[in-house]
């Protein structure tokens, strides 16, 4: 039902004056037809529908997953329906950060890095058991949780996560920010540079 | 190259500089060779016997070799034999070690039939090992990995530093008592 | 081009080392290769880092790289960032569960290194598997050696900007991922090999699935070969390029295709055949230029073969149907679910063999055997308890880029990146 602007008690320029008659604009598309060719919305709104749309990742392949999530390019299930087959290879030009992977200790650092070199709005995705949890590897090098060094929005488990599965968690992540959750860094108040 | 043995007469490796003893199991042909001559050994293996390729170079740790005599079932084709008494559910208790690491080169010579052989050194903490990367340059990498790994220093290696940790690590990770890490996770029964 | 036939051959192993006079592996150090000091003084040297995150689909592969202009001077590879500890982690764990532990190293031919850890084990305890798991092992061992070459093809083509050829690819591997969902349930990963023998037996609707891709796989490949074989563009861009001669390759401990396209006939199916390899028809693709266009079309060449061997094990496995998939001793493989119901033998040994695992007598083993990266080879120490007391896999990426600096040899940047693909590196498998 598309909800009209007199149902919500608004007509356009009469919001700002009210003795105004219709324009020739209104008068032309006729006084029903507006309300069915324009949408309305807010800013914010408009802006995080254009963000969802085309939310860039970064290329950022640790192990296993990083082939499945190659696989979300295929053809197969082809993420440029979503707008996001442009991976990124600078973190500079990137928005979402999917940590495809098993984080060793030793590449701890470069992750936290490249995280700070994005620019917000910023999104990371911890794909696969591995980068969520720390996975079947519990021991002296692998960090248990990407999220002891990242704030994360979405997690992915599996082992690798089926490309579906990191669909449907891309999928969330969109459907989350347009309902307008803020990206964990400021759910979590964490400085990201 | 030199002319390889008949296929068939099996390898002799009695001639082998720094031999000390020899063993045949599933297969495989262990030699081993002090320490001090590993370097000798390798290049008669390599410029006599033929061995032209390095395989693999991998270090082992026995420390607490055969310290835990765990009673129960024995898994083999074979089942359980009582008639090896004391042995306590293990097949035959397990043969003491030398020392406390062995470091394994595993050699192929690529001819027909292809021979494998293993030759084997006994090192304790401390002690180290010839380099082998003027025989086989691919040793290079193995070495410098089973020195970050098992801490075991090879003496002439051109660049011994870490490879896999941190450059900065502190200890040795493949050690027997270097702990396995990780945290503890709620309801397993290491809590 | 010479195309090795299987089992004759007359200069051998190696067919050729003409690729170069001399050695060209760096000294002292063999795996860096450093800027002369009088050089570096005289000239504008800039030594920048292609860090472990990087556009091309490497994983954490971390160069430094010594520049002189376009021109690498000076290189050395820095691996560790994907160390998972699989070698302490296995220790810990009974024999039954390392075994989910190994496809994870080596990713991308995930099926080896199983293959590899579960051949190791068997070896051990002396255990003889049914004919029909030797053939299915083999049958999946080269599907996944298609798999890896098919990513290998994808992501190489797609760092040297023959973009399409990642789509061609991938869509070709969704075609297997299939076949290896329908038989073991998981696309990667598959932990299918079990010590013994199968863990199930192989459903029916496989074999004419798999009929269908042997079928289709060649228009594939011949589709892949008018893309890239005598694209000026490719053949530029690789042609005498990072060149390896075949004692070099031999010296810095090469295997697989890389030591193939080096002029070296040396294939672990053909030398020491392990599964079924010695009852299947197969040629050995060899070429002699050692550089990486001979590496790709000993690759393309391997998927043709691999596609044969296909075909041939679906043949006889066809006919297997019905019969058993593991070995039959109960104190290494779990009964069949029915008989815990009557027999109380069955019991102990389904209990024992969960809670506290099987045993493998005292001993050591190396087993190698021909991944699609190399040979790789799983050394195994067992104490006779049911856990290992050493694991080490012989992993043939680590060694693949030991000779990265030998290849260098007056090379651009723009070919550092053909390199170091054609080399078919998995970081996993490097830093295990």
């Amino acid at each position: 039902m598309v909800s009209r602007l007199r149902d919500e008690g608004l007509s356009s320029e009469r919001l700002l004056w009210p003795t105004k008659g219709p324009s020739r604009f209104e008068e032309e598309l006729g006084a029903d037809e507006i309300e069915r060719a324009l949408g309305l919305t807010t800013l914010e709104k408009a802006v995080r529908w254009a963000q969802t749309k085309s939310m860039w990742p970064d290329t950022f392949g640790l192990a296993c997953c990083a082939i499945e999530m190659m696989a979300i390019v295929s053809s197969r299930y082809d993420i440029a329906r979503f707008g996001m087959e442009a991976f990124r290879s600078s973190p500079r030009q990137a928005d979402l950060l999917i940590v495809s992977g098993r984080v060793a200790h030793k590449m701890a650092a470069p992750i936290r890095q490249i995280y700070d070199q994005m620019l917000e709005p910023k999104w990371v995705i911890a794909m696969g058991v591995c980068a969520s949890s720390g996975g079947m590897f519990n021991n002296y090098t692998i960090l248990q949780g990407v999220d002891r060094i990242l704030p994360v929005d979405i997690y992915v488990p599996f082992c690798p996560p089926r490309p579906e599965a990191l669909m449907e968690g891309i999928l969330r992540l969109h459907e989350a920010h347009l309902a307008g959750v803020p990206p964990a860094y400021e759910r979590r108040q964490i400085a990201t540079s | 190259m030199p002319a390889p043995p008949a296929p068939g007469a099996g390898m002799s490796y009695t001639d082998v500089p720094g031999f000390v003893e020899e063993s045949v199991a599933h297969g495989e042909t262990t030699v081993t060779i002090e320490r001090e001559r590993l370097r000798e050994a390798c290049e008669y293996a390599r410029d006599e016997l033929g061995f032209q390729m390095l395989s693999d170079l991998v270090a082992t740790d026995y420390l607490n070799w055969g310290a835990r005599g765990v009673s129960g079932y024995i898994g083999t084709a074979t089942g359980r034999d009582i008639n090896f008494p004391m042995t306590q559910g293990l097949q035959t208790q397990p043969r003491v070690k030398p020392k406390r690491f062995s470091i394994s080169y595993h050699l192929l010579a690529m001819r027909q039939p292809p021979e494998r052989v293993r030759f084997k050194v006994w090192a304790d903490d401390g002690e180290p090992v010839p380099s082998v990367v003027s025989v086989w340059p691919t040793a290079d990498w193995h070495e410098r990995e089973q020195f970050d790994l098992m801490g075991i220093r090879f003496a002439g290696h051109p660049y011994l530093r870490r490879i896999i940790m941190d450059g900065d690590w502190e200890g040795h990770p493949l050690r027997k008592d270097y702990p396995i890490g990780g945290e503890p996770v709620r309801f397993s029964e290491a809590e | 081009m010479t195309i090795a036939p299987a089992r004759t051959r007359t200069a051998w192993p190696v067919v050729d080392d003409s690729q170069y006079e001399g050695s060209r592996i760096p000294s002292p150090i063999p795996t860096v290769k450093r800027v002369p000091a009088d050089y570096a003084e005289r000239e504008d040297i800039m030594q920048i880092n292609f860090g472990p995150n990087h556009p091309s689909t490497h994983g954490v592969l971390r160069l430094i790289v010594d520049l002189d202009g376009e021109l690498v001077e000076g290189i050395e590879a820095v691996i560790g960032y994907l160390h998972t500890g699989f070698e302490k982690s296995m220790e810990q764990k009974t024999w039954w569960k390392c075994v989910t532990y190994s496809p994870r190293i080596d990713y991308v031919g995930y099926q080896a290194n199983e293959l590899t850890f579960v051949l190791a084990v068997e070896k051990l305890l002396e255990l003889e598997v049914p004919e029909k798991a030797t053939w299915m092992r083999t049958l999946l061992s080269e599907l996944n050696r298609i798999h890896s070459h098919l990513i290998y093809l994808g992501t190489s083509a797609l760092e040297l900007g023959a973009i399409s050829m990642f789509w061609y690819c991938f869509r070709e591997r969704e075609l297997i991922l299939d076949l290896f969902e329908m038989v073991t349930g998981q696309r990667m990963h598959t932990r299918y090999f079990q010590i013994g023998g199968l863990a199930e037996d192989i459903p029916d609707g496989f074999f004419p699935e798999c009929r269908k891709f042997v079928d289709w796989f060649p228009h594939a490949l011949a589709d892949y070969r008018t893309l890239l074989d005598r694209n000026a563009i490719w053949l530029e861009r690789t042609r005498g390029v990072g060149v390896l001669s075949a004692s070099d390759a031999i010296a810095l401990g090469q295997t697989g295709p890389n030591l193939r396209a080096s002029g070296v006939d040396w294939d672990l199916r053909r030398e020491q055949p392990y599964l079924a390899y010695a009852n299947v028809d197969f040629q050995v693709p060899v070429y002699t230029a050692g550089d990486v266009y001979d590496r790709y079309r000993v690759r393309m060449d391997e998927m043709r073969e691999s596609n044969r061997i296909v075909d041939q094990c679906l043949r006889r496995l066809e006919r297997m149907q019905g019969r058993p998939w593991i070995v039959d001793d109960r104190k290494v493989v779990l009964p069949p679910r029915e008989e815990l119901h009557t027999s109380m033998e069955s019991l102990i040994h389904h209990f024992k063999i969960v809670t506290e695992g099987f045993r493998v007598p005292e001993g050591e083993v190396y087993v190698t055997t021909e991944s699609p990266r190399g040979e790789q080879g799983c050394y195994l120490v067992s104490e006779g308890g049911p856990k290992p007391w050493r694991v080490h896999f012989r992993a043939p990426s680590f060694v693949a880029l030991e000779a990265t600096a030998t290849c260098m040899h007056e090379t651009l940047v723009a070919d550092l990146i053909a390199i170091v693909g054609s080399l078919d590196a998995v970081m996993g498998d490097a830093d295990r």
